[in-house]
């Protein structure tokens, strides 16, 4: 009997693979630009659903000019380059200060990957800590957003700690986890070849489990960019977050879409970055 | 003076006694084979002598010292989990040398780099003596077969030249033919380098073929822990046609006595 087109055994060929996998986003590219067609037909005026010059001419405006707030200082040059233009553009702006804040709390799970190394592997520190993270994991991070902002004001230090209270944690139990999943026999077996206990933690351990950790924080980046713009608008004055949020106030949806799409695929780029640099760096790592 | 010295061993789990009172000596030199049932307590001992656990009670001395936690003078091959999965085939064999002579920190002088170009010539050289090619070398762990792993292993732990290699169960994991040529192998590698062998193994044959002594653990009674059965001095070379006799009377002898020896129940006639 030959395999149905919708078996378990179905062997599609590479076209139709390649094929299907782009059909939802046509579909809904086409069903988008249907729907603001039909709407702007009955209302020239619409907001809700731009066409797609709208949002080219967002995009453009966005791109080339600074946001109505700063508008070009006095060291402009009169007839500034495209170049220029960019550098000093809204959405330039707005990626740069995500970027950086983004870049901060990826910098900030180091401490937490170190922290729950030790946890795994010295009893004593495990004892210390475990409990009361535990505890801590808990609490609702955005929760804590008003005592945030009176305890560190409203400048960037609070942003970070609402990323690092909300993700830190995870990121911090799952190296646990990852820590004592590593085979006690190796733990044993550096021993016997000579290693002192920062050589097992570093050198055995800290080397096994390093994808996986990569990987766990990969999971956790949408986690960072939500907690991340939850954080920018509510308290900011720059970012691509505030921005989205100030332009919901004049029903900029021919800014709103793009500014969208544009984080998605920030965040799809830096998760395929690190899946390769994952995959370049550890070549002896087979995914599970 | 004995190599290895048990005396009076005694461990419990919870409440639960796995080995009672046990005194063993092992001489240098001597390959020895652990034997006994599945849960009788010989891969506890193993790890006992390799200081990854304590003793309720009693103590083992090594040379004369007590050891608190694994160290350089034990070798060990686990039956799994050997090698370290991030390294390559001559990475782990190199590792043992890395470790005992630069710190965390000394590994980053150029020292360390010279060094390690010769711990490499020389850790060729054990892969050839455990019978791998240098084509093998570069490769990962998992990108080798079962044995293949276990004699990578047994390399890595004889490059830091441990005066005792312990070994539980190292080539339980294997199919019968890799088996019985590691046996072989080891024996012949036991004869060429000296190295005092624990090996802890629950088949008969496996003993027999390998070490020049077995002991065999058992239990007394059902409540109590183990202890030496029997202590048999294996003829060199073990005649093929006296191994079934033998392999008898050592498996008889590791079975649980039954109360009905000590008089307490007698069977129904």
């Amino acid at each position: 009997m030959s395999a149905g087109v919708f078996s378990i055994h179905a062997k599609p060929n590479r076209p139709t693979v390649f094929a299907l996998s782009w059909l939802l986003f046509v579909t809904g590219g086409i069903l988008y630009f249907y729907a603001s067609a039909a709407r702007h037909r009955e209302n020239p005026e619409d907001r809700v659903m731009p066409t797609i010059g709208q949002m080219g001419q967002g995009i453009y405006q966005a791109a080339t000019q600074p946001a109505e707030e700063d508008a070009f200082d006095d060291s402009a040059p009169a007839n500034p380059s495209t170049l220029y233009k960019v550098q000093h553009s809204m959405l330039w702006k707005d990626t740069q200060a995500t970027g950086l804040r983004f870049l901060y709390s990826l910098v900030l799970m180091v401490p937490a990957v170190f922290l729950g190394l030790h946890m795994g592997l010295f009893p004593v520190i495990g004892a210390f800590f475990l409990r009361f993270l535990l505890f801590f994991d808990k609490i609702v991070a955005l929760s804590l957003l008003p005592i945030l902002f009176i305890a560190f004001g409203i400048d960037e230090l609070s942003k970070l700690m609402l990323i690092v209270i909300g993700v830190a944690p995870t990121v911090l139990l799952d190296t646990l986890n990852l820590t004592r999943a590593v085979p006690g026999e190796q733990v044993v077996k550096a021993f016997t070849l000579g290693a002192r206990d920062f050589d097992v933690a570093y050198r055995v351990v800290l080397k096994q489990i390093l994808p996986r950790v990569l990987n766990s924080i990969r999971l956790n980046l949408k986690a960072i960019v939500l907690f991340l713009f939850a954080g920018e608008m509510i308290a900011a004055t720059e970012g691509l977050a505030y921005r989205i949020a100030l332009l919901r106030r004049h029903m900029g949806m021919d800014l709103i879409i793009p500014y969208v799409l544009w984080v998605a695929l920030l965040v799809f780029l830096v998760d395929m970055a690190m899946r390769w640099s994952n995959r370049k760096l550890h070549p002896w790592f087979r995914e599970a | 003076m004995a190599l290895i010295r048990i005396e009076n061993l005694t461990m419990h789990y919870e409440s639960r006694p796995i080995l009672s009172q046990l005194a063993l000596e092992i001489q240098e030199g001597e390959f020895v084979c652990l034997l006994g049932q599945t849960g009788c307590g010989k891969s506890t001992l193993l790890r006992l002598v390799l200081g990854a656990e304590r003793p309720t009670s009693g103590r083992i001395l090594i040379d004369g010292d007590e050891h608190q936690r694994p160290d350089r003078s034990r070798g060990y091959v686990p039956q799994k989990y050997s090698l370290f999965p991030d390294r390559t085939v001559l990475d782990n064999i190199t590792f043992g040398c890395e470790l005992s002579e630069f710190s965390l920190w000394k590994r980053y002088t150029p020292r360390f780099y010279r060094r390690r170009r010769e711990l490499r010539a020389q850790a060729v050289e054990y892969l050839r003596r455990v019978g791998l090619t240098e084509a093998d070398a570069k490769k990962y762990p998992d990108q080798l077969s079962g044995g293949m792993q276990q004699r990578v292993a047994i390399a890595q732990a004889l490059m830091t030249k441990p005066r005792i290699l312990l070994m539980d169960e190292a080539f339980s994991a294997l199919d019968p033919a890799t088996r019985e040529d590691m046996q072989r192998w080891i024996r012949e590698l036991w004869r060429e380098t000296g190295t005092t062998i624990l090996f802890v193994t629950h088949h008969t044959q496996e003993a027999l073929r390998m070490g020049t002594r077995i002991v065999v653990l058992a239990k007394e009674s059902p409540d109590q822990g183990s202890c030496v059965r029997l202590d048999l001095p294996v003829p060199d070379p073990c005649q093929e046609e006296d191994v079934p006799r033998l392999v008898r009377r050592l498996e008889s002898e590791s079975r649980p006595r039954m109360a009905v020896e000590g008089g307490v129940a007698q069977p129904v006639a």
